[in-house]
């Protein structure tokens, strides 16, 4: 078994999920300035929803994953609907905390929708794996390191190609002036969070496989995804992409090389060391406000 | 209001002077609440609501340091649970495996997370406000990974168990802890009255309204943005300390993220810079789960229902009340000040006011009847 190419293909695969999660975040971050602590718990809940229906249903996977999307979808779409938008007055201090107490609200729905018994969803490939040189790669954390990827390039190509993607990154830019110059920014800002659902929903189902689905799962991958976005700085859409795979690879050697145990709490650190110095993450440039 | 009306008020206001005075109002408040075990000696009081009512206030002190630091400062901390959790097991290490006695272990447990704190803030300060809360987050995180891992610290899962402290030489039981808890609240509630009075009250007052302006006069913002900081974790460590000492166990899982979550929700409820806002969110957060919740009759068993309960609370005061219970308290005075007032104005100079005013009183009473009313009737 090859020692450093083996933990690499694997930390990709982690990466994929951290990159999707992160990725929302950063879109509900740019569009409304909001950082979106409930990221992972909405995730959690839409994955739960996929297990829950898969587990019951007997439909196929992929079947089960685009009820998921509409749910996801839905949630992100209603939150921001029903409640941000609403906080016209309200500082976004005050809608992080919003996002906050979301997280308990998901937390505590979970298993009264769900039911209490820990759920279990598939891979997508159930079987079979390839070699390449002395490592092994399962056809599932190929698929899972393609979609991450495909989902992340797709993602830049609308923002950067299409035309809602200039309105997303007017929007992102300045909010106001984007609205003047006839932007639907309410439409893009609603999209971005609905978006941001099915990106930490598509994150559940990726991760789901290594573990049980219950309600705390999507804890690390929440928490990383945060990270990432720090590490990478929030002013770029690929920035928290880099950080999050960057963040597996790290974490992921760590824990082999130096400590299984507080591997993770080695990157946690470093993070914090790192920002000591680069306090706006990898791509970030200085953030001056003005007055 | 005309002077010839504050002329006509001030006998009033002289005879309500020591029950305006804040420190008087803590102190009666502390009075009244060591009435408690007491009640519950005779019997009128169970002796587990009396735990539970510890817990508020425990839980109150810590939610104070963090209301200092989001209701003055803006900034979120995700860690609290870290802190507290690590100021817990501060107090047992240094209590009961280093036998250095009540004292050095509330110290031990004060300094250290404050000292942590302090390291945390000028690391993440420096950026955007946002950044307190993910690397306090990630501080957490390291914490309770500490917990559970570090053996001949915390015991790990198996849990960490204490016993009653001797203070004074004397030995505490549940109703003597309960008493300190009070004590430690009440010069808690001191504290933080008098530093949100002080300059740093009047830096962070600044620096809300325009943080670019108060650097403009001067106002060092992140000096002041890192004591905000470093007080709440004090503060935290206060909790640890005093929750150990009560308790006399700790587990790991206690000190996970959705306790930082409810001491923010205790602040949010209770209303950002009010001092008895906070100590009645921590009640409504903390005890009404407990005491309420859980005896209702279908609901009651649900797991998730005191999560969804603080969860929609946090949505809904902020929605609709953002000054939280302090705002709805104010809402209910209003009419009887207005009343008070409008008396005052009324009548002839020439009139006795302390006569005229007697019956306010009563009708303050009424006032804080009707808000305790509200926030007991609050639930979602």
């Amino acid at each position: 078994m090859d020692l450093v190419l083996q933990p690499f293909l694997r930390s990709l695969e982690t990466g994929s999920v951290y990159a999707l999660a992160a990725l929302g975040i950063i879109i509900v971050w740019r569009t409304s300035l909001v950082m979106h602590f409930a990221q992972g718990s909405m995730g959690m809940f839409a994955g739960t929803a996929v297990a829950f229906v898969f587990n019951r249903s007997g439909m196929p996977l992929w079947q089960a994953v685009l009820v998921g999307v509409v749910v996801a979808g839905a949630l992100g779409f209603l939150v921001d609907f029903a409640i941000i938008r609403r906080l016209k007055r309200a500082t976004s201090v005050g809608k992080e905390i919003i996002t906050l107490g979301l997280i308990m609200v998901f937390l505590g729905l979970a298993p009264i929708i769900f039911g209490t018994d820990p759920l279990l969803l598939p891979r997508f490939i159930a079987s079979g794996d390839v070699a390449l040189g002395r490592a092994n790669i399962s056809y599932n954390a190929i698929f899972n390191i393609v979609f991450g990827v495909v989902v992340a390039a797709g993602l830049f190509l609308l923002l950067q190609k299409t035309k809602l993607g200039l309105a997303v990154r007017a929007t992102a830019s300045n909010e106001p002036t984007a609205r003047l110059m006839g932007i639907p920014t309410r439409t893009v800002t609603l999209l971005a969070w609905a978006l941001a659902g099915v990106l930490g929903m598509l994150a559940a189902v990726m991760i789901a496989p290594t573990t049980t689905v219950t309600p705390s799962f999507m804890n690390t991958v929440q928490v990383t995804a945060l990270f990432a976005c720090v590490l990478g700085g929030f002013q770029t859409f690929y920035g928290p992409v880099v950080g999050a795979y960057l963040i597996a690879v790290v974490g992921n050697f760590l824990k082999l090389y130096v400590s299984s145990v507080w591997g993770d709490q080695l990157m946690y650190l470093i993070i914090l060391v790192f920002l000591l110095f680069r306090p706006n993450g990898l791509f970030g440039k200085t953030y001056l406000q003005k007055v | 209001m005309s002077t010839s009306s504050t002329r006509t008020a001030r006998p009033l206001s002289s005879v309500l002077k020591p029950a305006r005075n804040a420190h008087v109002q803590f102190l009666v408040f502390g009075a009244l609440l060591c009435l408690l075990p007491v009640l519950a000696q005779a019997g009128g009081l169970r002796n587990s609501t009396l735990s539970t009512l510890a817990f508020v206030l425990i839980y109150a002190i810590v939610a104070l340091g963090l209301n200092l630091l989001l209701g003055y400062s803006g900034l979120i901390s995700l860690g609290t649970a870290g802190f507290v959790g690590l100021g817990a097991y501060l107090a047992a290490y240094f209590q009961d495996d280093l036998r250095l006695g009540f004292w050095l272990a509330l110290l031990a447990a004060l300094v250290l997370p404050t000292l942590i704190g302090l390291l945390v803030g000028v690391v993440s300060l420096r950026v955007r406000s946002i950044y307190l809360a993910i690397a306090s987050l990630c501080i957490s995180e390291i914490l309770l990974k500490t917990f559970e891992q570090l053996e001949w610290f915390t015991r790990g899962t198996a849990g960490k168990q204490s016993k009653y402290p001797v203070v004074f030489g004397l030995q505490t039981d549940r109703a003597t802890m309960f008493v300190i808890i009070v004590i430690a609240l009440v010069v808690v509630m001191m504290v933080t009255h008098n530093t949100v009075h002080g300059q740093l009250g009047r830096a962070l007052h600044t620096m809300r309204s325009s943080e670019v302006a108060a650097q403009a006069m001067g106002v060092n913002v992140l000096k002041y943005k890192l004591f905000a900081f470093s007080l709440a974790t004090l503060y935290a460590g206060l909790g640890g300390a005093l929750y150990l000492f009560f308790l006399r166990s700790s587990y790991p899982s206690t000190w996970n993220l959705f306790m930082s979550l409810n001491i923010i929700a205790m602040v949010v409820v209770g209303g950002l810079r009010s001092i008895f806002g906070t100590v009645a969110g921590a009640f409504v957060i903390f005890a009404v789960p407990e005491l309420v919740l859980k005896k209702l009759p279908v609901i009651g068993d649900v797991a998730g229902l005191p999560y969804i309960f603080s969860g929609v609370l946090i949505v809904v005061v902020i929605m609709f009340f953002p000054a939280g219970l302090k705002g709805l308290a104010d809402l209910v005075r209003r009419p009887f000040q207005r009343l008070r007032g409008d008396r005052g104005e009324a009548g002839p100079p020439a009139a006795r006011p302390p006569d005229s005013d007697r019956p306010s009183p009563p009708g303050a009473g009424r006032a804080a009847a009707d808000q305790t009313a509200v926030k007991e009737g609050r639930p979602a």
